[in-house]
């Protein structure tokens, strides 16, 4: 009790004495606590949409589309508990703000079947006194902004327009989201689809299974493909959906997980820097506490609460953030109490544990407080003899040889600035390669920019209206169909385009691209899926028909997890191919992309359907935002450091000053000693930091980039001059920092005596 | 009456590298309650380590130190701390007041590590200072301080918890004349209201202000005389009359 009484008062001093730092050891620490929940956030929530949506709708593990209702028994498939459907569903476009999107219209009773049931998230579900009734899936409706009472207009595949009304929003885990899933959904009673598509020969059934073992899906549907021959359309399995739906917020949590790991290494040290310098330049006044009676194991607890408490209230401030941050943007729900608590027991006992050596160091201080506590003095240093024997000036030659007088803060303070720079690095690397995504969409695959849909014209004429154009470089025709591939059960796409004679232009990254028929490229899913290589054949089955191919080369596929098998369009059967789907323009350079489309509408009087090529950069826009604030919060660790560098620095030097001015050096001259001192190792440390950084940059993005399918070879290093820019910004920052209490320092009138 | 404190052939070797180096070789050294004994001798003669041992600061290589009656050699550095909080006062030569805590909290802090209750040391702060004439200078940073200040800060803070020994390392000798005179009229004045001190100096004007001399050698006591001398007046007289 007495000891806690006199050791706050003590504590509450020494905050009171070094505010700035202390502030910035919290910061430091909540950012990088908050990185890690906003990480943890993002890839439990990118996990766990489908896991809780399956629960709530009691889904099914299987979904198969025929081209007729399955006449067979699905339910006496060993392993198939209950069933779903067979519901009727026909594709309609959908028009709303004068955009039109591909949809599934999908007949669905009154009384929601028990399997595979939409969830109600907002309005009601279908009635049968409503029939012009529709619910539209939740992340359709998000993406058309539709709410409960707007209309829904809707174009059968005949042309006819029906005009229907959102009655509610629903939640499923059958598909994907809109759009990265398409087409969206949306329910209607049987009665009303029968009125809008009378023609049976237009449309599929859906038939969903839930299995009594969710693992036994290849099983199962290996049955179903063998049970339902060409009646089957194609098959996807929960594993698809629940891929699809973490996408985009995976790829963003590991971004955040890396920086966030990374981070906590570099706050650790910086945390170990400064409460070790702290205790270096204290050191007397814990002699001067022990003569007044306090124990070792008193000072090291007093130096543990003090620099703890500062990294506890950090982690505190850090989950609050995190989790406030989440909240707004996820909802209040979404953030996981059990991956914060791990954090932030985790970060917690990181903090203890990077404070309790320099805590431990402290309470052994000998009582004795007249003792000397100079730095060792050694000879001097390798690097400091060559300074002097290229006469550099004597300020840069005594800079040199402080700089290592004390090897463990050295080799903290390079470490903990090196650290912090690599993360930088790898985060501008990030950048470029977004930058590269944006600027060179071929390179990523996006070599087309605008995709032309015939709609209510003659292909041939669409394709005419297409060339005319003095903007369109070239025209290539394309198709895109669902293949099975055998033993996978399991769908992939088959991107038909351009002609085996005039291949598409992908970017190859491996291998060649196709060149007659009979050939394709693949992206790293689809390799990594049917576990083929370059070189190997493959054989799908496209409603029915067989397509053998040999992939000869790897492309770089954002689309689909890269599960993309692409070809030329006269590899795949004619009754596939012809005519063709859609037509990829490739502009010519520096073409807008507006502008072009709308001089496609105008010349075919609204009736074509131009899309524009969606750039996966900017669906990751938000990573230069992470990017940034990640930036700012590595600069704070950063900057810790050196305040802690350059604390230690002075205090080391603080009697050695009055005897530099007296051999005669100029106050400026100290100034350079002491900027010297600390600035090589900020550009030791700096120099370090970036070249490690560049040296993984591009195999981390490159591995990325493979696991998340759409393989190696997207990767960027900074450019040359972003690095030199930030190295010599950071640098040029460092030295400022230092530059500020050196002239302090140097200029003050140091009694010889105060030590 | 016991002795305050009390050596039995004291011993403190260095290890310097290989090269044992003896600081302090054989000291018998007796000092009796309300006794004001200065150790002197040249730089090097062991007599900081010597005080440094008697409060517990720095650990002896043999011998036996005894402190109230009681034997304290053989005490862990804990155990010494415990002691150091009630029963020893410390004076260092560069006062070592602790930066970044006001002047009022140096002196409170003995107190409340001693166990008083926040009132009872504020009290006895307050009383210290008016004292030592420091009262408008209590919510002060040291470095603000003259060193004449500092040094009455120190004494304060020594005597914050009425100690049965007050160690004095070299009190006076980074201050100037003036303020070594006002440090040494406060060292006579609370001996002569009981305090027993024992103060280590070089300098013979500051010792003759003591009842006894003891003068080290290599580490070996080569003299202890008493002063025999019917004391007058305080520290400052004396001093005044040189």
């Amino acid at each position: 009790m007495s000891t806690t009484r006199a050791g706050s008062r003590w504590i509450r001093a020494d905050l009171r004495a070094r505010k700035a730092q202390a502030v910035l050891t919290v910061l430091a620490v909540a950012g990088i606590v908050a990185a890690l929940i906003t990480a943890a956030t993002l890839l439990e929530e990118g996990t766990n949409p489908w896991r809780s949506l399956s629960a709530q709708t009691d889904g099914a593990h299987v979904w198969l589309y025929t081209d007729d209702s399955p006449d067979v028994s699905l339910s006496g498939i060993d392993g198939v508990s209950q069933v779903a459907g067979p519901y009727r569903s026909v594709p309609v476009t959908v028009a709303q703000d004068g955009k039109k999107e591909p949809a599934a219209l999908r007949a669905m009773p009154a009384t929601p079947p028990k399997v595979a049931h939409p969830v109600v998230a907002e309005g009601r579900w279908l009635d049968p006194a409503q029939p012009d009734g529709v619910v539209v899936e939740r992340s359709f409706a998000r993406t058309l902004r539709l709410r409960v009472g707007a209309p829904f207009t809707i174009i059968a595949l005949s042309g006819g327009r029906h005009t229907l009304y959102v009655r509610g929003i629903a939640d499923t885990a059958e598909q994907g989201f809109y759009p990265q899933w398409t087409p969206g959904l949306a329910y209607v009673l049987p009665v009303m689809l029968d009125r809008i598509e009378p023609m049976l020969g237009r449309s599929e059934w859906v038939t969903g299974l839930r299995l009594a073992d969710p693992d036994a899906t290849q099983v199962v549907s290996q049955r179903v493909v063998v049970m339902l021959e060409d009646k089957l359309q194609r098959v996807y399995t929960w594993r698809e959906v629940r891929a699809a739906m973490e996408l985009d917020n995976r790829l963003l949590g590991t971004l955040l997980g890396l920086f966030g790991v990374v981070g906590l290494v570099a706050a650790a040290l910086a945390l170990a820097n400064a409460a070790g310098g702290r205790v270096l330049t204290q050191l007397r006044d814990l002699a001067t506490l022990k003569s007044l009676g306090f124990t070792r194991g008193q000072v090291a607890l007093l130096l543990l609460v003090e620099h703890g408490a500062l990294g506890l209230l950090g982690v505190a401030a850090g989950a609050v953030a995190g989790w406030g941050v989440m909240a707004l943007m996820l909802g209040g729900t979404s953030v996981a109490p059990g991956p914060v608590l791990a954090i932030v027991g985790g970060t917690a006992l990181v903090v203890l544990a990077a404070v309790g050596l320099p805590a431990w160091r402290g309470g052994r201080t000998p009582p004795i407080p007249d003792a000397p506590t100079a730095p060792p003095r050694g000879r001097l240093s390798r690097l400091a003899r060559l300074a002097l024997l290229v006469r550099l000036p004597p300020a840069l030659v005594l800079g040199t040889r402080d700089a290592f007088t004390r090897r463990m803060p050295a080799f903290l303070t390079a470490f903990g600035l090196a650290v912090p720079m690599m993360m930088i690095t790898i985060g501008l690397g990030v950048w470029a390669t977004l930058d590269d995504f944006a600027d060179h969409p071929e390179q990523v695959g996006q070599h087309a920019s605008l995709y032309v849909r015939p709609g209510k014209l003659e292909p041939a004429e669409a394709r005419r209206i297409a060339e005319r154009d003095p903007d369109v470089a070239a025209v290539y025709p394309g198709t895109e169909v669902n293949a099975l591939a055998p033993g996978e059960a399991r769908s992939v796409r088959v991107r038909a385009i351009g002609a085996s004679a005039r291949p598409y232009p992908f970017p190859v990254v491996e291998g060649r691209t196709y060149g007659r028929p009979g050939e394709a490229v693949a992206g790293q899913g689809l390799l990594d899926l049917l576990g083929v290589r370059i070189g190997d054949r493959v054989r799908l089955t496209v409603g029915g028909t067989p397509l053998i191919v040999r992939v000869v080369g790897r492309t770089i596929e954002p689309d689909l997890d890269g599960e993309v098998l692409s070809v030329g369009l006269d590899s795949l059967a004619a009754k596939d191919s012809v005519p063709p789907e859609f037509y990829a323009l490739a502009l010519k350079p520096g073409a807008d992309t507006g502008e072009v489309r709308g001089r496609l509408l105008a010349e075919s009087a609204e009736s074509l359907d131009v899309q524009a090529a969606v750039n996966p950069a900017d669906r990751l826009s938000i990573i230069r935002v992470i990017i940034v604030a990640l930036i700012a919060v590595l600069a704070l660790l950063g900057l810790a450091n050196l305040l802690t560098a350059s604390a230690l620095g002075l205090r080391d030097h603080a009697f050695d000053l009055a005897v530099l001015k007296a051999m005669g050096l100029t106050p400026r001259q100290v100034t350079a000693t002491l900027v010297t001192g600390t600035g090589l190792l900020v550009v030791l440390g700096v120099g370090v930091g970036a070249a490690a950084g560049m040296s993984v940059v591009t195999s981390l993005i490159d591995l990325q980039g493979h696991t998340s399918g759409v393989g190696a070879g997207i990767g960027r290093a900074p450019t040359a001059l972003t690095l030199t820019v930030a190295v010599t910004g950071v640098v040029g920052t460092a030295l400022a920092v230092a530059l500020i209490p050196a002239r302090r320092a140097a200029r003050a009138q140091v009694p010889v005596t105060s030590r | 009456m016991t002795s305050v404190v009390k050596t039995v052939n004291l011993v403190k070797i260095y290890q310097d590298g290989a090269v044992p180096v003896p600081a302090v070789r054989g000291v018998d050294l007796q000092v009796e309650p309300g006794e004001f004994v200065a150790v002197m001798g040249p730089s090097g003669s062991g007599k900081s380590t010597l005080v440094h041992m008697l409060g517990g600061l720095d650990t002896r290589t043999s011998g036996e130190i005894w402190l109230d009656g009681k034997r304290v050699d053989t005490l862990s550095e804990s155990a010494w701390a415990l002691l150091r909080r009630k029963r020893i006062g410390f004076v260092f030569q560069f006062f070592n007041l602790v930066a970044n805590m006001t002047v009022g909290d140096n002196v409170e802090l003995p107190a409340l590590l001693a166990g008083a209750s926040p009132k009872v040391a504020r009290e006895r702060r307050e009383s210290l200072l008016a004292a030592l004439n420091l009262t408008d200078r209590a919510e002060a940073a040291p470095a603000q301080l003259s060193g004449g200040e500092q040094q009455r800060v120190a004494l304060a803070r020594a005597l914050a918890n009425q100690p049965s020994l007050l160690l004095a390392d070299e009190p006076t000798g980074n201050l100037d004349s003036r303020n070594t005179r006002d440090v040494l009229r406060l060292l006579g004045k609370v001996h002569k209201e009981g305090q027993t001190i024992v103060m280590v100096t070089h300098d013979a004007r500051v010792a003759s202000l003591a009842d006894r001399v003891v003068s080290l050698f290599d580490g070996e006591i080569v003299d202890d005389g008493r002063i025999a001398r019917r004391r007058t007046g305080t520290a400052g007289e004396v001093i005044d009359l040189r």
